[in-house]
């Protein structure tokens, strides 16, 4: 019981990330109907300013969420301004090559200036643990990063629900071009929502930073994890992408404990399958036709 | 025409006595492995400047196989049929090293592996391929021979990550234990990168083993020992093998790390020729202490130019002088012999080390020991 009960606990509390990763690629996707493989990258480029901040600055990496945050959205902004509204009306194919350009370039430059050597952040509290009881702890570090998750995620619900600004980025994903009659600058709108998945996936980057560990390569493991997660849940839907996250989180989890930890990529591939089999467009996905 | 082409058949013939050494270097300088290929770049360029030093010229053809054994065999082909290499030191991780090993044979190329662990790779009979390291069923019996000397261990759990080097290595483990009368509890594999190995460890935690034997690259292991950590897992030893709990980054996380016993190919606490000469003058070079991986890939290089050289450039007799030859430098005594199956293989004396107080001692065997080993583990603070 102790076991099932730590896999369950610590797959909710690694999905919430996973979630966080999955609704940045979700709502760039949704609004521009690009395709982002530099999404890891752009994780990997939030870690790595994270550890800049911790290390030169000396401050806490979920304290300097606050400072992460509004720059990845700025470098997201840029990199949409630049580059992707270029290509908004391009070939799938373009779309793929410039993204997956885009992230070479993040990750091979991230390694000329700190080398391909591991970093690893290490805070007083990287290794702590809060003891449940009946045999179960939860990693202090983890525990934090699901509540900032949690926050951050219900402050974009809010702010896409309630704000003009987030109807009218709704209002884009639904149909860009009448979105478009109805006044609604898509163009900034597109720089706003690719700034947005931009800043979630650095912070998610940030959150992670404490408890694993950073080189320039670590995007393409988020990158395919965060594709799984944005079909599962159903591309363009955040609520989606949440439950997505925080299932691969758990399946990841209770997958390695009872059937085995080098199958577990296996079962959530599977299941993966079997959603776009019996629900091809995924758990909380509109079909498009 | 016909004059010319003599002219040009001489000038060939004639090159390789004059002309630098050409050797290949496959390694992984990108690419997950680029942190542990590192070393070896390194270990090649000191061995450059010292060859030079000794007069001998050579000439190093550089490939990246970024971790990955398909890029490793283009590398290979590339320095068998267009760069016309002597020999070639190389590649890094066992699958890469495994791949690359056929292509030696097929082209008839020196192959001298540095640092690759799985056994398979000098056990097909291949009489180009030389490896410099002990094997990995080295890595198992040196651990667990420590483990069973220190204390009482009546059982274990295996952890290891499923690429090539991780199931071979607890295999032979697997099979060591049993003569041991060691009894195996747990034997969870992983695939590598994962962020999350709680459940599994609460897992191995509820079987409670005396010995948790791990296998592991350089970030799995600190994130393996964490949250070992984390879930109170609490054996009497950890046994790290290889690559990740030998590396300083892992030395460095001392609230995890400490008394951690793991083994290594090298040390610079050994009194063999040039290791601690090496040592000092590897890290005033490039500011960091050299691993295991750089003392191999250095011995390699020297071995491979001398021979090259001695052998005038030509690959027969190249394969030929380092059958027959005997070495003894940084890495002790080298010789490729054939046993147990093996072919081409160094058989290598095996360190186990400790880590105490945030660095790595030697602990045995005696006759190197520079701290005495701590056992049992002590209790998570």
């Amino acid at each position: 019981m102790a076991v099932f009960l730590q896999s369950l606990i610590s797959g909710i509390l690694i999905g919430g990330v996973y979630a966080l990763i999955g609704i940045g690629l979700t709502l760039i996707f949704g609004v521009m109907r690009v395709i982002n493989f530099a999404h890891g990258d752009i994780l990997m480029v939030g870690m790595y300013l994270t550890y800049m901040i911790f290390t030169l600055l000396g401050i806490d990496p979920f304290v300097s969420v606050l400072i992460t945050f509004p720059l990845m959205f700025l470098f997201g902004g840029f990199l949409q301004k630049v580059f992707i509204n270029r290509v908004l009306d391009a070939l799938a194919q373009n779309q793929i090559l410039l993204t997956i350009g885009l992230g070479l370039i993040m990750s091979n430059t991230v390694m000329l200036i700190f080398t391909s050597d591991y970093k690893i952040l290490s805070t007083s509290y990287s290794s702590a643990t809060i003891k449940v009881g009946g045999g179960v702890s939860v990693s202090t570090p983890l525990l934090i990063s699901f509540l900032i998750t949690a926050a951050i995620t219900a402050a974009l619900y809010w702010f896409l629900l309630k704000t003009d600004t987030g109807q009218a980025i709704r209002a884009t994903a639904q149909d860009r071009d009448a979105a478009q009659l109805m006044g609604i600058n898509v163009k900034r709108m597109s720089i706003i929502a690719f700034g947005l998945g931009s800043a979630l996936a650095g912070t998610a980057g940030a959150l992670i930073s404490p408890t694993y560990y950073i080189f320039p390569q670590v995007g393409s493991v988020f990158t395919l994890k965060a594709f799984v997660i944005t079909v599962l849940g159903g591309m363009g839907s955040v609520v989606g992408a949440t439950l997505g996250g925080v299932l691969i989180g758990i399946t990841e989890s209770m997958s390695a404990v009872y059937i085995s930890s080098g199958w577990k990529d296996v079962v959530v591939f599977v299941l993966f399958l079997l959603v776009l089999l019996f629900k091809p467009s995924g758990l909380m996905g509109k079909s498009r036709t | 025409m016909r004059k010319h082409l003599l002219a040009l058949g001489a000038a060939l013939a004639l090159t390789p006595c004059l002309m630098a050494q050409k050797i290949g270097v496959i390694n992984s300088m990108s690419g997950p492995e680029a942190p542990i290929g590192e070393n070896i770049t390194n270990g090649i360029k000191l061995a450059e400047e010292d060859l030079k030093k000794k007069g001998v010229n050579v000439q190093l053809v550089w490939e990246d196989d970024t971790g990955k054994p398909q890029i490793s065999m283009s590398a290979m082909e590339k320095l068998a049929t267009r760069e016309n290499v002597v020999g070639v030191v190389g590649p890094y991780t066992s699958a890469c090293s495994n791949a690359v090993a056929k292509l030696a044979e097929k082209y008839k190329v020196p192959l001298l592996i540095p640092a690759a662990a799985k056994e398979e790779i000098t056990r097909q009979g291949l009489a180009h391929v030389f490896r410099m390291n002990a094997p990995a069923d080295k890595y198992a019996s040196s651990l667990i021979d420590a483990a069973a000397s220190l204390g009482k261990p009546k059982t274990i759990a295996f952890i290891y990550e499923n690429t090539d080097f991780g199931t071979s290595t607890s295999k032979t483990a697997k099979d060591y234990v049993v003569t041991k009368g060691i009894q195996v509890v747990a034997d969870v594999s992983y695939p590598k990168g994962s962020a999350d190995y709680r459940s599994t460890l609460a897992q191995i935690k509820s079987k409670n083993p005396d010995l948790v034997f791990m296998v592991s690259y350089v970030a799995d292991a600190i994130l393996l020992m964490r949250q070992s950590r984390e879930v109170g897992l609490q054996p009497q030893a950890f046994l790290g093998a290889g690559a990740g709990f030998t590396t300083v980054e892992f030395a460095k996380e001392r609230a995890i790390s400490d008394n951690v016993i793991s083994c290594t190919q090298w040390t610079d606490d050994v009194n063999w020729p040039g290791a601690k000469d090496f040592g000092a003058r590897y890290k005033a070079k490039f500011g960091k202490e050299p691993t295991y991986h750089a003392a191999c890939a250095y011995a390699s290089m020297i071995i491979m130019a001398e021979t090259a050289k001695a052998s005038g450039g030509d690959r027969t007799k190249t394969r030929a002088a380092l059958k027959s030859g005997k070495w003894n430098g940084v890495m002790g005594e080298v010789k490729f012999a054939d046993y147990d199956g093996f072919t081409n293989q160094n058989n290598h004396q095996m360190l186990v080390q400790q880590i105490i107080a945030g660095k790595y001692e030697t602990v045995l065997p005696a006759q190197f020991a520079s701290k005495k080993a701590i056992y049992p583990f002590p209790k998570w603070k």
